[in-house]
C-alpha cells in the first residue's frame, strides 16, 4: 500500500467539495474492494474520502413504487431489509449471498455497483430490474450505467448516492459460485415487470453484466424454464479463465437463468 | 470413539527382520512404560495452549519488536528464468527512509554461502537416492540471493532496508534490474524430456539430477511375463501450496559487541534454522539464537531454511540495526515452499484370479528451481506397492529442476501421490477383470500375520490389520446403504457415487531428539524439548506422557520449545515424527529421573535403594510411614533433580487405514458436494485422542483440498503463476465439508516404548484417492473413467463432454 491520507465526510456537500479539493482522491465505502487493490499496490490514491457515513447515502425506503435503497448500504443491510425481503425477495436473498458474514457488514450497494466488478453480484439485479443511479447530479437508467469491465457512465468525482428499483411483479435469481473466490462463476437475475422479462447475467460476460436478450424473447408470455433449454449465449462474448472456458460458461449461464426462472420469487444459490 | 486396542501378531519368519524396540538396552525403570496403568495418556486432555491462543495471547513471530528496528522488502523476479545483467539500486537508495540495498553480488562478496538444506533423508531406513549413474546428487546451490540469474518467478534478487515497512515497498520498486529472459520449463516432463530448451543449472544439461532403480528386475519382468492381466496408468499430482494462515516472517538483530545474532522467525524447527543459517553466515552456531514459539500453521512449508530468514540477519549486520521482514500474502503464494507436483507412471501385473503379482513405477518429482527436499521422491518410493502384498517390484524415481518454486515435504510428504497411484490402478484393474473393487483389494491386502512384512522395495511395515480397518471403515460408512441412498440421490437428479482408499504411510523424520526435564521444588516440571508445534496440541499431548511416566497431575507440566538458547538439540516437527520421537526420549528421561528420585529418597531416608516404593509422586519406605514427594526431594540441597537425555531412533512405523468418500455431483453445474466421509486411521498408541480427531478432521480438509480446488497454476506461456491469491486459489472450507465419521485403531506399533505411530498426516494421505475415486463413481453411468484433479466443476463438464463425445464416436 502506498501512502494516503484519510478524510472522513460528514455529509454529501463536504464529500463532494473535499474531493473537489483534493489531489488524486477517491471516494471510500465499504474498502472491501478498493483497500485489497490499494494493498496489492495496483492502486494509489493519494487521498481517501470516507463516504460511509453520510446519511444521505443512508436508509431503505418505498417512494411511490420504487424501493430506493442508499448507496451506503450495507449488503447485509440489505439483506436483512423487511421491506426488501417484501418487495423483491430475490434481491434480499442476492445480498444475503455476496461474500462471507464480514463483507457482508462492510461492503455496500453503492461501491459493488461503482465498481462493476465483472463477477459481482448487484449488477445483474441493477440491469434486470431497470433501476435507475441517483448520482450527486443525475439519474443514469441502468441499461446506460454498466460499460464494460469496472467502466461505468460515471463521470470523475460523481457520487452514486441511491439506486431505485422499481418493484417487479417478480424476479428470481441463479448464482454458481466460483469455488475459489465465492464471486459468481455465473449469475442470473430474471425479472418481470409489465409482462416484459428482463434477464441480465453477471460473471460470464467478457464486458461485464450483460442483457441475455435471447432468452427475454423466449421467456417473454411465459416465463418456463423449459423454453430455454437449449439455449445458451454465444461463447465468443463469454469469460473465460483458470476457473471456467466460455464454453462451460455459456452452459452455466442457461443453468443458472433456468433456475432464476423455477426460483421467481426468490432465489437458487450453489 | 477408539476401537479397541489390538496387539500386533508378530511372527517370527526368517524374513522379519528386527524392528522391535529394545527393551535390554533401555535405561532403569523403563518398564513402568510398558506397564503403567494409563492415567492421562489416552484421555482427551483439554489443549492447554487454546486459552492462550484464543485470547490473542500467542506470540507469533510479528508480534515481537526491537528497539530501533527497521524493515526489509525484497526485490522479486518477475521472470521465470533469466539472466541478471545488473542492478541499478541508486534511485532506491535516495528514496526516503533507504538504509541498505543488497544483492547477489554482495552476497558473494559477503562470503555468504549456501543454504545447507541436505535434501537426502538421512535415516537407515530412508530410500537412498543419488545422481543418475551413482553419486551425491548435485542440489543447486541456494544462495541467499543470485548473482547469476533468476530461476522462478519471485526469486528475490536484492533486497531494501528501511526506516518503515512501507518505504522500503516503495523503494524495493524503484530498484531496476536488467535482465536477459531465458527460455523456461514448467512442467517436469518437459523439463526431462531430453531435449529442453531451458537448462535451468548449466551443471545438470538435462535437469535431471536424481535417478535410482529400485526393487528386483528380473523377478518383476518375470512376473509380468506370465501375468494373466496387465494393467498401466499415468498420474500428473499437481502442485499445491500450503497456505499457514500465518504468513512467514522474521526478526533479526546482531549485537556487535558479543557478535551474537537473534532471530525471531516462526518455523518447524528452531534447532535446524539455526544450524543451516549458521553455515550460511560463516558463524558458530552458538552465536546465533533462533526464537520460535507460537507458529501459525506449517504444513511443511515452514520446515526448511528461507532465504528471508539470512537476509535479515546479515542486513541486521550491515544496517547495525533489527530488521524485520513479514511476507505478504501474496509473496506467500509465491515463493512459500511449496508441495506434491509428482507425474508418475504405474503398472500392476495380475494373476488370472486376481493376485497381484508385480509392479512397476515410474517416478518423476518436480523439485522447482532448487532442491530443497528429496522427501517427497523418497517417502513415495518406498510406498509405491501401498497396502499390498505384491511380490516383485521395480521402480525408477527421478528428479528434475524446472523454473518454479522449490517444492518440500508438504503434509503427508509423498504418500498421497503414490496412495492416488495405487488406489486409482486397483480400481483401474478391478474393472479390466471383472472383479469388484473391494474383493481385489481384499485379495491383496497384507494380512495381519504377515507383520513385519518387507515390501517389494525393501520398506518394512512394522504393524497392522489392514482388512480390519477397511472391514471397519465400511460399516462406519454405511458402505451397504450406498444403494438405497444413490437411488434416492438419482430420484433428485443427482449423480451419487463413493471412492474407498487403502493407505499405509511412513513416518521416519530427523532420527534424535533431546528432551530435559527439571523438577521444580514449587510444585512443577518444565521439560525441554526440540519438536515444533504449530497446532498440533503438544503443550498438552506431551505433558500428559511426562505426567503418566512421573505420577503427578498433568497441570504440573509445562513444555518449553523453540528457544536454541534452551532447547540445544530437536528435529522439529514433520513426517509425523514429535510424539514418537518426543514421546519416547522423554519417556527415557522420565524414566531416568524417577531412578534419581528414588535413589534420592533412599538417601533422604537413609535406607537401601531397594526398600523404596512409589506411589504416583509418593516415595516410601517400605513398611513404614515414612514418604517424601517428588517435588520435596527437588527441594532438597542435593541440588536440582533434573535430567537430560537425548535419544536416537531411526526405525519408522507405518500408520495406515482406510477412508471413504461419498459425493453427490449436480450434472448440470458440475457441482460436486461431499456428503459422507468415514475413516479408520490407525495411528498406534493414541496418547490425546481429541487432538488425534482434530489432526484427522484438518488432515482430510487439506487432502480434499488438493482433490477438489488447490492448484498452483502457471501459465503455460508465460510461466507467470495465476493462482496468487485466495480469489483463484480454493481452500477447503467448513461448509463444503461434511461432518466426519472418523475412528482411530490402536494397532501398538513394537518399534518404540509408547508403541506410538503418527496421527498427523493419516487424514491427507488417502482423500485424493478417495474423492477422486468417488467423483469417477459418480460420473461412471456417463462413460467418464479418467479425470484430473482439481475436480472443478469445469474439469468435470469437461470430462462428461469428452465422454459423450466418444460414446457418439463408438455408436457412428
Ligand atoms: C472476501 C470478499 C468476498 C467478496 N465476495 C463478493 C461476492 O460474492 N459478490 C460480490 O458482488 N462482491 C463480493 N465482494 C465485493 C464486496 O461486495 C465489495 O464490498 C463491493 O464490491 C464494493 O463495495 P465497497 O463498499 O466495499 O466499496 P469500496 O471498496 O469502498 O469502493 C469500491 C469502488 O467504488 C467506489 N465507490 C464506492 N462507493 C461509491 C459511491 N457511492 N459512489 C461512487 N463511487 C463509489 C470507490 O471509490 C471505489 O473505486 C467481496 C469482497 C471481499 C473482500
Amino acid at each position: 500500500m502506498y501512502a494516503f491520507d484519510y478524510h472522513r465526510a460528514r455529509s454529501l456537500e463536504e464529500a463532494l467539495k473535499l474531493f473537489a479539493t483534493l489531489d488524486e482522491a477517491t471516494f471510500l465505502a465499504g474498502g472491501h474492494t478498493l483497500l485489497p487493490t490499494m494493498k496489492n499496490r495496483l492502486a494509489a490514491p493519494e487521498n481517501l474520502i470516507d463516504i460511509s457515513a453520510l446519511p444521505e447515502l443512508s436508509g431503505i425506503g418505498m417512494q411511490g413504487g420504487v424501493l430506493r435503497i442508499g448507496a451506503a448500504m450495507t449488503h447485509h443491510a440489505v439483506a436483512a431489509s423487511s421491506l426488501v425481503a417484501e418487495t423483491i425477495p430475490a434481491l434480499a436473498a442476492l445480498a444475503g449471498s455476496i461474500g462471507d458474514v464480514q463483507v457482508r457488514h462492510v461492503g455496500t450497494m453503492g461501491g459493488s455497483v461503482a465498481n462493476n466488478d465483472p463477477a459481482a453480484d448487484y449488477p445483474a439485479a441493477v440491469l434486470s430490474l431497470g433501476a435507475e443511479i441517483e448520482t450527486d447530479r443525475r439519474r443514469i437508467p441502468a441499461d446506460d450505467f454498466f460499460q464494460g469491465l469496472y467502466a461505468t457512465a460515471l463521470e470523475e468525482g460523481e457520487l452514486i448516492v441511491a439506486i431505485r428499483f422499481p418493484v417487479p411483479e417478480t424476479a428470481g435469481y441463479g448464482k454458481y459460485r466460483n469455488p475459489a473466490s465465492r464471486y459468481a462463476l455465473a449469475a442470473s437475475f430474471v425479472s418481470i415487470r409489465d409482462g416484459a422479462v428482463r434477464v441480465a447475467v453477471t460473471g460470464a460476460g467478457k464486458n461485464g453484466v450483460f442483457r441475455w436478450e435471447a432468452a427475454e424473447q423466449a421467456l417473454m408470455g411465459h416465463c418456463s424454464a423449459s423454453r430455454i433449454a437449449d439455449l445458451r449465449p454465444e461463447s465468443d462474448a463469454l469469460l473465460s479463465d483458470m476457473h471456467a472456458d466460455a464454453a462451460f460458461r455459456a452452459n452455466l449461464v442457461n443453468v443458472v437463468t433456468r433456475r432464476a426462472a423455477e426460483h421467481l420469487g426468490g432465489a437458487s444459490i450453489v | 470413539m477408539t476401537r479397541a486396542k489390538t496387539s500386533a501378531v508378530r511372527k517370527a519368519s526368517d524374513s522379519a527382520p528386527d524392528i522391535a524396540w529394545r527393551w535390554d538396552d533401555a535405561p532403569p525403570d523403563m518398564d513402568y512404560v510398558r506397564e503403567a496403568l494409563f492415567r492421562h495418556i489416552g484421555k482427551p486432555v483439554a489443549r492447554k495452549e487454546d486459552k492462550r491462543l484464543l485470547t490473542g495471547k500467542g506470540r507469533f513471530t510479528d508480534d515481537f519488536n526491537l528497539p530501533g528496528q527497521t524493515y526489509a522488502a525484497m526485490v522479486r523476479s518477475p521472470h521465470p528464468h533469466a539472466r541478471i545483467l545488473g542492478i541499478d539500486a541508486s534511485a532506491a537508495l535516495a528514496a526516503p527512509g533507504v538504509l541498505a540495498v543488497l544483492t547477489g553480488v554482495d552476497v558473494l562478496a559477503d562470503g555468504l554461502g549456501p543454504i545447507p538444506h541436505n535434501p537426502l533423508p538421512k535415516t537407515n531406513f530412508d530410500m537412498k537416492l543419488s545422481a543418475p549413474g551413482g553419486g551425491a546428487p548435485f542440489i543447486g546451490p541456494h544462495l541467499l540471493l543470485p548473482a547469476d540469474k533468476v530461476r522462478h518467478v519471485g526469486e528475490a534478487v536484492a533486497v531494501v532496508v528501511a526506516e518503515s515497512a512501507a518505504q522500503a515497498m516503495d523503494a524495493a520498486e524503484l530498484v531496476d534490474v536488467d535482465y536477459e529472459e531465458l527460455d523456461f520449463v514448467i512442467d517436469a516432463l518437459d523439463a526431462a524430456s531430453g531435449s529442453c530448451p531451458s537448462v535451468v543449472w548449466d551443471e545438470v544439461p538435462d535437469n535431471v539430477f536424481v535417478e535410482t532403480h529400485f526393487g528386483d528386475r528380473e523377478a518383476t519382468d518375470a512376473a509380468f511375463a506370465r501375468a494373466a492381466h496387465v494393467v498401466e496408468a499415468s498420474f500428473h499430482i499437481d502442485r499445491v501450496t500450503g497456505v499457514p494462515m500465518e504468513p512467514r516472517a522474521a526478526l533479526a538483530a546482531f549485537d556487535a559487541e558479543s557478535g551474537k545474532y537473534t532471530l525471531y522467525a516462526g518455523s518447524g524447527g528452531a534447532v535446524r534454522q539455526k544450524n543451516e543459517l549458521a553455515e550460511v553466515l560463516g558463524i558458530e552456531p552458538k552465536s546465533l539464537r533462533v526464537l520460535s514459539f507460537d507458529v501459525g500453521g506449517n504444513f511443511g512449508t515452514r520446515n526448511r531454511t528461507y532465504v528471508e530468514f539470512g537476509l535479515t540477519l546479515w542486513a541486521s549486520r550491515r544496517v547495525g540495526r533489527p530488521v524485520k521482514y513479514t511476507a505478504t500474502r501474496s509473496e506467500a503464494f509465491l515463493t512459500d515452499y511449496q508441495g506434491r507436483d509428482l507425474h508418475t507412471t504405474v503398472a500392476l501385473a495380475m494373476d488370472a484370479e486376481g493376485r497381484f503379482l508385480a509392479m512397476r513405477a515410474d517416478n518423476l518429482s518436480n523439485v522447482g528451481a532448487r532442491c530443497v527436499s528429496l522427501s517427497p521422491l523418497s517417502k513415495g518410493s518406498g510406498l509405491i506397492t501401498g497396502s499390498y502384498d505384491i511380490p516383485a517390484a521395480t521402480l525408477r524415481s527421478r528428479a528434475v529442476f524446472t523454473n518454479t518454486m522449490c517444492t518440500q515435504a508438504y503434509r503427508s510428504s509423498g504418500r498421497p501421490e503414490v496412495t492416488y497411484a495405487i488406489e486409482r490402478l486397483v480400481e483401474i484393474a478391478a474393472k479390466q477383470i471383472g472383479m469388484d473393487p473391494i474383493e481385489l483389494r481384499r485379495r491383496n491386502m497384507i494380512a495381519p500375520d504377515r507383520m513385519p512384512y518387507r515390501n517389494a522395495v525393501g520398506q518394512v511395515y512394522d504393524s497392522g490389520t489392514y482388512e480390519t480397518n477397511m472391514d471397519q471403515a465400511m460399516a462406519l460408512f454405511d458402505w451397504d446403504g450406498f444403494a438405497a441412498r444413490r437411488e434416492e440421490a438419482t430420484a433428485r437428479g443427482m449423480l451419487l457415487g463413493r471412492g474407498l482408499a487403502n493407505y499405509v504411510e511412513s513416518s521416519i523424520g530427523s532420527p534424535r531428539e533431546r528432551a530435559e526435564i527439571t523438577v521444580l521444588p514449587d510444585g512443577r516440571i518444565e521439560v525441554v524439548i526440540g519438536t515444533q508445534p504449530s497446532g498440533q496440541g503438544h503443550e498438552t499431548s506431551f505433558a500428559q506422557v511426562v505426567a503418566d511416566m512421573l505420577g503427578v497431575p498433568v497441570e504440573t507440566v509445562t513444555i518449553i520449545i523453540g528457544d536454541t538458547d534452551v532447547v540445544s538439540v530437536g528435529g522439529g516437527s514433520h513426517s509425523g515424527r514429535s510424539m514418537r520421537h518426543a514421546g519416547t526420549v522423554m519417556a527415557m528421561a522420565s524414566s531416568e529421573l524417577l531412578a534419581e528420585a528414588r535413589r534420592r529418597a533412599a538417601e533422604h531416608f537413609d535406607v537401601a535403594l531397594d526398600r523404596i516404593e512409589r506411589d504416583g509422586d509418593q516415595y516410601r519406605v517400605a513398611g513404614t510411614n515414612h514418604t517424601v514427594g517428588l517435588f520435596e526431594l527437588a527441594a532438597l540441597p542435593s541440588g536440582p533433580l533434573a535430567v537430560a537425555r537425548t535419544n536416537e531412533m531411526h526405525t519408522p512405523v507405518f500408520p495406515n487405514g482406510t477412508a471413504i468418500c461419498e459425493v453427490e455431483i449436480d450434472p448440470e453445474l458440475c457441482h460436486v458436494e461431499i456428503t459422507r466421509y468415514a475413516t479408520i486411521d490407525d495411528v498406534g498408541r493414541c496418547i490425546n485422542p481429541m487432538i488425534v480427531h482434530g489432526q484427522t478432521h484438518g488432515g482430510i480438509a487439506q487432502g480434499v483440498g488438493q482433490a477438489m480446488w488447490e492448484l498452483c497454476v502457471t501459465d503455460p506461456d508465460s510461466g507467470q503463476p495465476l493462482a496468487g491469491s485466495f480469489m483463484d486459489y480454493g481452500m477447503p472450507r467448513a461448509d463444503n465439508l461434511p461432518s466426519f465419521d472418523a475412528e482411530i485403531a490402536e494397532v501398538i506399533s513394537p518399534t518404540n516404548p509408547l508403541g506410538i505411530k503418527a496421527g498427523g498426516e493419516g487424514g491427507t494421505t488417502p482423500a485424493l484417492a478417495t474423492v477422486t475415486l468417488a467423483v469417477l463413481d459418480a460420473l461412471a453411468p456417463l462413460g467418464v473413467t479418467d479425470i484430473k484433479m482439481p475436480l472443478t466443476p469445469n474439469t468435470i463438464w469437461r470430462a462428461i463432454g469428452e465422454a459423450r463425445q466418444q460414446e457418439k464416436g463408438v455408436m457412428e
